[in-house]
């Protein structure tokens, strides 16, 4: 879809809001009206990036309503083709709007690290294309903030690539990151974990995997720890397209609420049209465990600290996967805000 | 002797009932007592108690343990002061190994009492020098606490906890539920290696056999939140050989 086109159909269909299923949880309309998206202002950002070459980054597709407004309106962006092995870092620290298409070429691996952060409304539209048996990393830290924080990601996946994700949210006044993941060839997988740690604000994450070619594999595991009148919502969507046997798709989501006024909102889906397909989704919503609490409490651990091992222990798990570099870089915000 | 522990006519309710109805016993330093009795009588309530479990109310009543009292302090500062309560069911903990548990927790304990905490190394050598008795592997410690352990495994790291801890009163509640003549054996051989002259234990079981192994110097008998009977170690057998039912309808 062209840029005009974009923009029209946007205009049409306004900014999502509660009564809007995928936006269920995220009442978008409440925050920002459509004139505030359409004139809101290039995004700015800071870039490294080794073993990457500038493309542009008009083309592309999105994931849900925002990717759509970030084609139509995003005056500013990048786009990086790796051919062999790149590292980009990339800092959006103020309001606005951008466009990133990164391409992963056959065979290539790309780390994406990725933080966010300031108030204000920002709106980052995402394009990845992984070329068969490459493999893109992407990292993200989106820092706790008081504005609108959107990243839409739109990816599609050739055969033996892989897309994992590893991410720490810290939540805004409403925030969300969308992807929709494409597995178009055999044994192509997306991989995905992360953290929200909310204090009173709010974290949407909303996946869309699509398993259209058999044999491929997707993973999601997605720990929210919530305190105050925070708000953590996980929606997973997994498609299984007619003849992808083989399929394999796990999906876990769970929430530890601190406080009597935090909410989660965890939300599996399935639509499977294979036959021979292994789906399994867990979701679950707790605080924490009385019998755990007082069991370390009474070896002499003091009740904050007792705590305090229970949520790392918790949230943890979510980055078993990550290297000892990321899980080190993911893990500095998580004990900062707890 | 000392009187390490003194529960004063102890009445206490769970979500407002009451299962403990004027309970009063004296453990003197260097004693093992047991507390036996059927299942309702009030046993694990006892123990939830003594470690101060939120949600088990004292409604009157007191527990002094060396002239203090009890129901003031929060289950953390009755640790570092040296009550201990190997549990009947230990909690399974994801994501913290069995070794940083037991450094947190001994840490604490000393860092209550002001001691100097101990280093990551230091540690590990005091748990590796109490963890072969009793059979607790390197590679229990690594995993996560508790979690996949075997009935027996869990009994055992408490005991290693009792040990590693040196608690001046240890409360061991039903820890002999769930494990074979073998395992029981083995643990009740880590009990009787933590018996000494300034420490006291509260054995509370249901069954005899706990105590053919860890022989107790005095059995209080304990039905519908009270002591109705007290007596020496041969008190077992004649529990064995008649039943609570009838022991109890005796002292009535």
């Amino acid at each position: 879809m062209n840029a005009p086109g974009a923009a029209e159909d946007f205009r049409a269909k306004g900014v999502p809001h509660r009564r809007v299923e995928a936006w269920k949880y995220t009442d978008l309309k409440s925050a920002v009206d459509v004139e505030q998206v359409a004139s809101a202002t290039a995004a700015q950002w800071t870039l490294e990036s080794e073993g990457a070459e500038p493309i542009d980054f008009h083309d592309g597709g999105f994931a849900g309503a925002m990717g759509e407004a970030s084609m139509a309106f995003a005056e500013a962006g990048f786009g990086l083709r790796v051919a062999k092995a790149g590292k980009v870092r990339v800092n959006f620290a103020t309001p606005g709007q951008a466009r990133v298409r990164l391409v992963v070429e056959p065979g290539a691996v790309l780390e994406y690290i990725e933080t966010a952060e300031g108030d204000g409304f920002q709106n980052i539209g995402l394009d990845v294309s992984i070329g068969e048996g490459a493999a893109f990393t992407h990292v993200r830290i989106a820092r706790e903030g008081r504005g609108v924080r959107i990243e839409d990601v739109n990816a599609t996946v050739a055969a033996r690539g892989t897309y994992r994700l590893q991410a720490a949210h810290f939540g805004s006044e409403l925030s969300r990151l969308e992807l929709k993941i494409a597995l178009n060839g055999e044994s192509a997988a997306a991989h995905l974990s992360g953290v929200s740690v909310l204090d009173a604000r709010h974290a949407d994450i909303t996946t869309h995997i699509v398993h259209a070619h058999g044999d491929t594999e997707s993973t999601q595991l997605f720990k929210h720890v919530a305190a105050g009148r925070a708000r953590a919502v996980y929606q997973g969507r997994i498609t299984v397209a007619e003849g992808a046997d083989g399929s394999d798709s796990r999906q876990t989501a769970k929430a530890l609420l601190l406080d009597e006024r935090a909410e989660a909102d965890l939300k599996p889906e399935l639509e499977i049209f294979a036959d021979d397909v292994k789906c399994a989704h867990g979701a679950a919503v707790d605080d924490l465990d009385a019998d755990s609490l007082f069991y370390l409490r009474a070896r002499g651990i003091p009740d904050d600290e007792a705590r305090g091992l229970l949520i790392r222990a918790f949230l943890g798990e979510a980055f078993d996967g990550a290297s000892d570099e990321t899980r080190a870089l993911l893990w500095a915000p998580v004990e900062e805000a707890l | 002797m000392a009187k390490m522990l003194e529960i004063r006519n102890l009445h206490a309710a769970v979500d407002g009932k009451e299962i403990l109805k004027g309970l009063s016993l004296t453990v003197n330093a260097g004693e093992v007592h047991a507390i036996m009795g059927p299942n309702g009588s009030g046993k694990s309530t006892l123990s939830y108690v003594l470690a101060g479990r939120a949600g088990y109310e004292i409604t009157s009543g007191a527990i002094v343990y060396n002239g203090e009292d009890l129901n003031a302090l929060p289950p953390e500062a009755r640790a570092a002061k040296g009550v201990f309560l190997a549990m009947q069911y230990p909690v399974e903990i994801p994501g913290v190994t069995t070794l940083t548990f037991l450094k947190t927790a001994l840490n604490a304990q000393r860092r209550a009492r002001g001691e100097k905490e101990l280093d990551a190394m230091s540690v590990l050598k005091l748990v590796r020098t109490k963890a072969s008795a009793l059979r607790v592997s390197e590679e229990m410690l690594k995993r996560a606490l508790n979690v996949g352990f075997s009935g027996g495994e869990k009994k055992r790291l408490e005991i290693l906890q009792m040990s590693l801890f040196e608690p001046s009163l240890a409360v061991l509640d039903e820890t002999d539920s769930g494990l074979d003549i073998d395992a029981l054996r083995l643990v009740a051989e880590g009990v009787n290696a933590l018996r000494s002259p300034d420490r006291a234990m509260l054995v509370i079981t249901h069954y005899q056999r706990l105590l053919d192994y860890i022989v107790p110097d005095k059995i209080h008998v304990l039905s519908a939140g009270r002591i109705v009977k007290e007596g020496g170690k041969e008190l077992a057998l004649e529990l064995e050989a008649k039943g609570y039912e009838q022991i109890v309808k005796d002292a009535a």
